[in-house]
């Protein structure tokens, strides 16, 4: 029985992660239609941005607070000076991220010198619960996750901003005739998708060791996601992310492990081409 | 009444003058340029083994160049995943050196281009082809998850080498005479690398040619006269894959060496690069731009303040021909007109 809890609350803690990952890059493709490759590397900079606060002496918890706000400037003056260039052509977009990914990705292996550095859980230790240990911190990711992706659907569903962003991306032609700034929204959907990536990098970078590449070994995975879900929905991606991230966590049990990774894609792959729409078409964000 | 100009016209014509050139054609003086740079390179560089075998690598990363331009500088295919061929056919010929003793030159490259060209095949019909036309966008993700899926596999696989992959490749033979590194293994590379160019130059210029540059222009048009604008892309997409494939093979042989690093994203955003930089959609772009990247990455790695940040440069540099200079270092020389080509019986070109 123990082993068992044990698997499914494994299972659940990486889809977390995985959610918390491609939320943000969800709502910047359903919003502005790019996909943003230089998303890995707003994760890792939420990660590093919690290893420089500690490594300068300050909390870790101090880091993963002003991760997801570094994160929302960077996104903000990036989305200024070149993502807006993009909007009309997703593919040239593709590229353009890429290169920022690239150059942000360098960049920090230049400051990190190639090293690995590990952080240590904020909060360390188990807690048991039927005879079964859990991780704290794992738990704490879960918590975290569940109430970002119930405050990212009240933002979305309840308050006049949202009902903004929702009219934006159903019709942005009537969304600026009714006195919308679209080009503000998009702005700060950005800025949001960012910050979300950001928080995303703070919570897991204890969990794997940091190095430039944390954020890319998501990179595709989270794609797919996007793709399995349903561009233009909220619900889309956090399913498709949990599909993934199923799949990812729990092949390596069923199949020998050097395939299971490959396998995920192909499977991905293949329902995103029977079903192009997405899991999810009625009801839009 | 005429106006000044429009009676100059008229009167010209009247003349029976030639009608005055409507652009001047570069990419012919270019090409030019570029077969005699290649053709001097080896006897100037005689004494510089090292340089030499760079200018073999230019070459042969151009193939994959090349092909990155038959997907998106012909038929507007964005490839994230042109890597994935290249080092596929690369594993293929280095195995059969292998375990089958074998590496005559007939038979490999042969190989490696089919192998190149079945596995663009598959990737094609099940990308592009189907009852819904995909969109842009997956056909993108789905080559850039090929190529980082076949990465991670080959990196886990013990028969092909793991993480390590192959070294030691056995050397390319032609009867008794082996290939090494050198000048005889550059002509090669230049013989190919010009069999090739003239191939793609053929088809780009081809009847086929004019189908793809109207399905860059407007494809739901072009669908609307009844062409079946898929079978097109996937029909370029295999022959892309092939070039690919025969890059490859020549890469492993040339180096000794293939890895999982040869297959995956990696190498194949720096094909998107050298195209980009170069000039898409012109064929001699692509190899500039290999060129352009490659050298300058070699001769700056010897600089110790510049080494670390290169990939940055690289990065900066992709980033500011897609904000800036979409159409590549050629696109300064060349005009727009022809770098999308003239079609026709010559003498009726307009």
């Amino acid at each position: 029985m123990g082993i068992e809890v044990k698997l499914a609350f494994d299972l659940l803690a990486f889809i977390s992660v995985m959610v918390l990952i491609v939320l943000g890059l969800g709502i910047i493709a359903s919003m502005m239609g790019i996909f943003n490759f230089a998303h890995g590397e707003f994760v890792l900079l939420g990660a590093y941005t919690v290893y420089l606060f500690e490594s300068s002496g300050l909390s870790a918890w101090a880091g993963i607070l002003a991760a997801p706000l570094v994160l929302a400037l960077i996104g903000l003056v990036l989305e200024r000076l070149v993502i807006r260039r993009f909007y009309a052509a997703p593919i040239i977009a593709m590229l353009g991220t890429y290169a920022i990914g690239l150059i942000i990705r360098e960049t920090v292996r230049g400051l990190l010198g190639g090293h690995y550095k590990s952080i240590d859980e904020p909060l360390p230790g188990v807690f048991t619960l039927f005879g079964v240990d859990f991780s704290a911190w794992r738990t704490f990711i879960v918590l975290t996750t569940i109430a970002i992706v119930a405050g990212t659907w009240l933002f979305l569903s309840r308050t006049s901003v949202g009902l903004q962003v929702r009219g934006s991306l159903e019709n942005p032609n009537l969304a600026r005739a009714c006195g919308i700034s679209t080009s503000k929204l998009y702005t700060l959907t950005f800025a949001f998708g960012a910050a979300l990536a950001g928080l995303a990098g703070a919570l897991i970078v204890p969990l794997y060791q940091l190095s430039a590449d944390i954020g890319t070994r998501f990179l595709v995975q989270a794609f797919l996601s996007v793709m399995l879900g349903g561009v233009g929905t909220f619900e889309g991606p956090v399913l498709g992310a949990a599909a993934v991230g199923g799949m990812a966590a729990g092949l390596p049990w069923i199949v020998i492990p050097v395939l299971a990774d490959p396998l995920v894609f192909v499977i991905a792959l293949v329902i995103v081409k029977l079903r192009p729409q997405g899991f999810i078409t009625q009801g839009r964000l | 009444m005429l106006s000044a100009t429009e009676t100059d016209v008229a009167a010209s014509r009247e003349r029976g003058a030639a009608r005055p050139p409507m652009f001047r054609a570069m990419l012919p003086y270019v090409e030019l340029g570029a077969l005699v740079a290649a053709l001097v390179v080896p006897f100037a560089l005689a004494e510089r083994t090292d340089l030499v075998t760079l200018a073999t690598n230019v070459l042969i990363l151009s193939l994959l160049a090349i092909s990155f331009d038959l997907c998106w500088g012909l038929s507007g295919i964005m490839s994230f995943g042109q890597a994935l061929f290249f080092g596929v056919a690369g594993y293929a010929i280095a195995l059969v050196g292998r375990d089958l003793e074998f590496s005559e030159i007939w038979a490999t490259l042969p190989l490696a281009m089919l192998v190149g060209l079945l596995l663009a095949g598959l990737f094609a019909s099940f990308l592009l082809l189907g009852r819904k036309p995909p969109t842009s966008i997956f056909v993108a993700l789905g080559t850039l998850t090929g190529s980082y899926a076949a990465e991670r596999l080959v990196s886990g696989w013990q028969y092909v080498g793991a993480g390590n992959g192959l070294s030691s490749v056995k050397l390319l033979k032609l009867g008794s005479y082996e290939f090494v590194e050198g000048t005889a293994f550059y002509f090669l590379a230049l013989v190919v690398l010009v069999a090739v160019y003239l191939g793609a130059r053929f088809l780009k210029s081809s009847q086929l040619g004019l189908v793809l540059a109207g399905m860059r222009q407007n494809e739901e048009r072009l669908a609307f006269f009844g062409y079946r604008v898929q079978l097109f892309k996937a029909l370029v997409f295999s022959l892309a894959g092939m070039v690919a494939g025969l890059g490859g093979a020549l890469y492993s042989y040339h180096q000794g060496f293939i890895g999982p690093g040869n297959m995956g994203p990696g190498l194949s955003t720096t094909a998107v690069l050298y195209c980009l930089l170069g000039g898409s959609g012109t064929l001699i772009g692509p190899i500039l731009g290999t060129a352009t990247v490659e050298v300058l990455s070699y001769v700056l790695s010897d600089v110790d303040a510049i080494k670390p940040i290169w990939p940055v440069i690289l990065g900066i540099v992709l980033l500011a021909v897609v904000m800036f200079q979409p159409k590549g270092i050629l696109g300064l020389v060349v005009s727009d007109r022809e770098r999308i080509g003239s079609y026709g019986r010559r003498g009726q070109r307009r």
